[in-house]
């Protein structure tokens, strides 16, 4: 949603995107490896939450202390996460300490020390991340979720499994390091305060001598996977915790952005769940007073998406709360109002705007849009296309795509009861947990 | 970026800092008010009432409420700390006078029995939520042990026993002596137009009656007490440490902030060397947390329960350290670099603007430039913040932790 973009591409394949904001003085910046949960190999599940930490354990001539020492110097704010597609690093910084900052990024890529001390620290900090979930049952759910939706490899757990972690080695792990910093995938996406031909310069310096440049076939091995699964699975799992609530995270298939109806969904998912006056708040927590946490988001990985909810509620009301929402989803395609569909449209243009007054949601936006798209969308096309849409052309999209199956997840004291469509459709999945 | 201000007659402060190259504006109330302004029997009242206000007014119902922030494509919400509860929004420019036309409508809610009703149900979910978070949990129950006693270690949510009990009519009372105009600043910023703010603000809020609010802010206590709860359901170690610090009005507030940030940043910091490099913990900062009149360094440490022992063992050994030879000119410099982005970056947006010029209002009565404050943190020498340690001595804290059985 650049209003304009800068683009150059290394001779390695490597891609560099660059959004200039003129009000700004910071910059920000992220790497995106492909490095995600997804493309990792087979029974390594939690080595991104290893790497990300691992890297930055020394690199180039600093040990783990002088690297970070020199970018705290920098002031950075420093944000690595793994997903299920890469291993996103980056930061953001006040502009004239960028050039700096990418130095270091880039012995992080190609140059990390990966210690065998140093990485029994990176694992142990990621076997206690995984066994802290068991504490925060809200993230819990909606990882189960997805991992219960997405076909494998794409639901994996980006936290990791206690199990396959401790089976992991230093030396696979470099491995993986090795396979997947592929710079012929990678992208580099910096917003705010910048100068393009500077950085450009210096990326051919830094990552165009590079030898790592090599086919992966990870990401082609496991869109080939999905290939052969769906994700339409009727399914429910409930994990027992002795905790206040029941945490409830129910999605149902949608289109993806690659699709010519995605912002009608878009719109049909704001109408659900944009604003205060969108239907689930109305319905769930303003008539009838079921949950204080109730919301529901398009969200979308390359090569399937949902609509992905999640509500938290006491248990003796969790059968209403689930019967509610459910009940939200499927009246959504019997009609909409105009007004609906107008406050719909203002929230999404509106935040679109919001949103762009930011460097650091800027860089990780146009990163975004090329991976998912291969280019990255003006903020008029996206505008231009939100108001294309309306009440027509939404319960059109609702009628042809029908929300089938939910595959649902519950964490809580209690369980809940699904309707049951036909016996042979569904699944049942009772695990025990704590 | 421009400074304005005036004062309505009826003690109404409405200030604004024009930035017209912003993309969006933001406007907020901040009330003067919160949980520590309550009484236990009403404990809960500040947060469920800035609930209510979002319930509508005499006339307008809630769901026209939601109706009317959504047809703007507002993003607006309200929050309720232990002192002030604020109602803000962030908008583009040409819906800024009908968002802040509504939160001034909504400032005179109706408070109506039935929609109290059906909204106690939600603060009790909400409780309920919470009490799932034991990172949140901790710290409220360490708070409540620090302050032993004294209204600033109020829950901000209540109890289920206090909100059940609660009553509308104790609800009104409240607001009427609470959100008198006198008590709360009206704060805008970013790209809009300050005349006619202005003119809203005297036509419409004008004939909102002044009350004598006040807030007494006697010496809090700082208790040292240690206490440890167990919850069968939890896997890992959550502790909370407290110990006091400088208040909100105090010049030395820029120093507290940046040792917090030597002592606890997420990372480089003193605990992030001693505890998560070393994996002993996944988690443990400090930061400082400035209040009205008092203040108070927080810390939030998480880990498993075996270790528990001996990762307040090495926080005892880095508090002592602290004392003994103080910090270095690196530590805080680094600080200052981390501290100094953080402003601008915040500043950059005017929903991040407008939490700082409201603060610095009702703390201070002052307009502070980002400058100002940027200014103030330069300033800040390894002799101010050895002293500080001196006076404070944070190895003498509060702790409660919630853990497995």
């Amino acid at each position: 949603m650049a209003e304009k973009l800068d683009k150059h591409i290394l001779k390695n394949g490597m891609v560099v995107l660059g959004e200039p904001m003129e009000t700004v003085a910071s910059a920000a910046f992220g790497f995106m490896l492909p490095a995600g949960a997804a493309l990792l190999p087979t029974g390594c599940c939690g080595a991104g939450s290893v790497i990300a930490d691992w890297i930055f354990r020394g690199a180039g001539d600093k040990n783990s202390r002088q690297l970070s020492d020199a970018l705290d110097g920098l002031g950075l704010h420093r944000a690595s996460s793994v997903s299920s597609s890469h291993i996103t690093i980056g930061a953001v910084m006040e502009a004239d300490n960028l050039t700096e900052a990418l130095d270091l990024y880039a012995d992080v890529i190609l140059e990390g020390k990966l210690e065998e001390e140093q990485f029994e620290l990176a694992k142990q900090l990621a076997i206690d991340e995984v066994l802290a979930l068991d504490d925060d049952p809200r993230q819990k759910v909606m990882l189960k979720l997805k991992e219960q939706f997405y076909p494998p490899p794409w639901g994996r757990s980006t936290i990791g499994e206690i199990e396959e972690l401790k089976t992991l080695t230093a030396e696979k792990t470099r491995q993986i390091i090795k396979d997947n910093f592929n710079l012929s995938q990678t992208i580099l996406a910096v917003a705010g305060k910048y100068d393009f031909n500077t950085i450009c310069r210096q990326m051919e310096d830094l990552f165009e001598t590079d030898p790592l440049v090599h086919h992966n076939p990870a990401e082609r091995r496991a869109a080939r996977d999905t290939g052969q699964r769906t994700t339409k699975a009727d399914k429910y799992t409930h994990l027992n915790n002795d905790g206040a609530q029941v945490h409830i995270a129910l999605c149902t298939e949608t289109v993806k952005p690659t699709d010519e109806d995605y912002y009608n969904a878009r719109v049909a998912v704001s109408v659900l769940s944009g604003g205060m006056s969108a239907r689930l708040f109305t319905e769930v927590r303003e008539k009838r007073g079921l949950c204080y946490a109730i919301a529901a988001r398009y969200h979308s990985l390359k090569y399937a998406a949902s609509i992905m909810c999640y509500a938290g509620t006491t248990p003796e009301k969790g059968q209403e709360t689930f019967d509610v929402i459910t009940e939200q989803f499927n009246r959504l395609g019997e009609g909409i109002s105009k007004e609906e569909i107008e406050r719909a449209k203002v929230g999404l243009k509106a935040s679109l705007i919001l949103q762009s007054e930011s460097s650091s949601s800027r860089a990780g936006g146009i990163g975004n849009d090329y991976y998912m798209l291969g280019r990255v969308r003006s903020l008029d096309e996206i505008k231009s296309k939100i108001e294309q849409t309306s009440v027509d052309s939404v319960l059109s999209f609702l009628r042809n795509n029908k929300f089938k199956d939910f595959t649902v997840v519950t964490i809580g004291p209690k369980e809940i009861k699904r309707k049951k469509k036909k016996a042979t459709e569904a699944t049942e999945n009772t695990e025990k947990d704590k | 970026m421009e400074f304005k201000k005036i004062t309505l007659a009826n003690g109404l402060v409405v200030i604004g800092e024009i930035n017209k190259s912003a993309k969006s504006a933001a406007m907020g109330f901040f009330v003067k008010t919160g949980s520590r302004d309550e009484t236990r029997q009403i404990n809960g009242v500040s947060h469920f009432l800035e609930h209510m206000l979002f319930k509508g007014t005499e006339n307008r119902s809630a769901f026209e409420v939601n109706e009317a922030f959504d047809r703007t494509g507002a993003q607006f919400n309200a929050f309720t700390s232990e002192e002030n509860t604020v109602f803000y929004a962030a908008v583009l420019p040409e819906y800024f006078v009908e968002v802040t036309e509504l939160w001034i409508e909504l400032m005179r809610p109706a408070l109506r029995d039935e929609d109290f009703n059906i909204e106690k149900a939600v603060i009790k979910e909400e409780i309920a939520m919470y009490k799932d978070l034991p990172s949140f949990d901790v710290m409220d129950r360490c708070r409540s042990l620090y302050f032993d006693g004294h209204p600033c270690g109020n829950s901000v949510l209540g109890s289920e026993e206090s909100i059940n009990n609660l009553t509308a009519e104790q609800m009104r009372d409240y607001f009427a002596k609470r959100y008198a105009p006198n008590n709360m600043v009206l704060a805008c910023a970013g790209n809009f137009d300050w005349e006619q703010i202005c003119s809203i603000a005297e036509n419409s809020c004008s004939r909102w009656q002044k009350q004598t609010a006040e807030r007494k802010l006697e010496k809090s206590p700082d208790s040292q007490k240690k206490r440890r709860v167990e919850k069968p359901n939890l896997v890992r170690e959550h502790i909370c440490l407290m110990s006091p610090a400088v208040s909100a009005q105090d010049q030395r507030r820029f120093a507290a902030s940046l040792l917090g940030t030597i002592v606890g940043d997420d990372v480089g910091s003193r605990f992030f060397w001693e505890l998560v490099d070393k994996a002993l913990a996944e988690t443990a900062t400090m930061h400082f947390a400035a209040m009205d009149g008092t203040g108070a360094f927080c810390s939030y440490i998480r880990c498993s329960n075996e270790d528990m022992s001996g990762v307040l063992d090495i926080i005892r050994s880095v508090f002592r350290s602290l004392s003994e030879s103080g910090i270095t000119e690196d530590e805080l410099k680094k600080a200052k670099n981390k501290t100094l982005s953080a402003l601008v970056i915040k500043n950059e947006l005017p929903i991040g603007r407008l939490t700082d010029l409201g603060f610095n209002w009702i703390y201070s009565q002052q307009h502070r430039s980002i400058t100002d404050d940027i200014d103030a943190i330069k300033a800040v020498t390894v002799d101010d913040i050895c002293s500080l340690i001196e006076r404070l001595n944070p190895g003498k804290f509060t702790q409660f932790s919630i853990g497995p059985a």
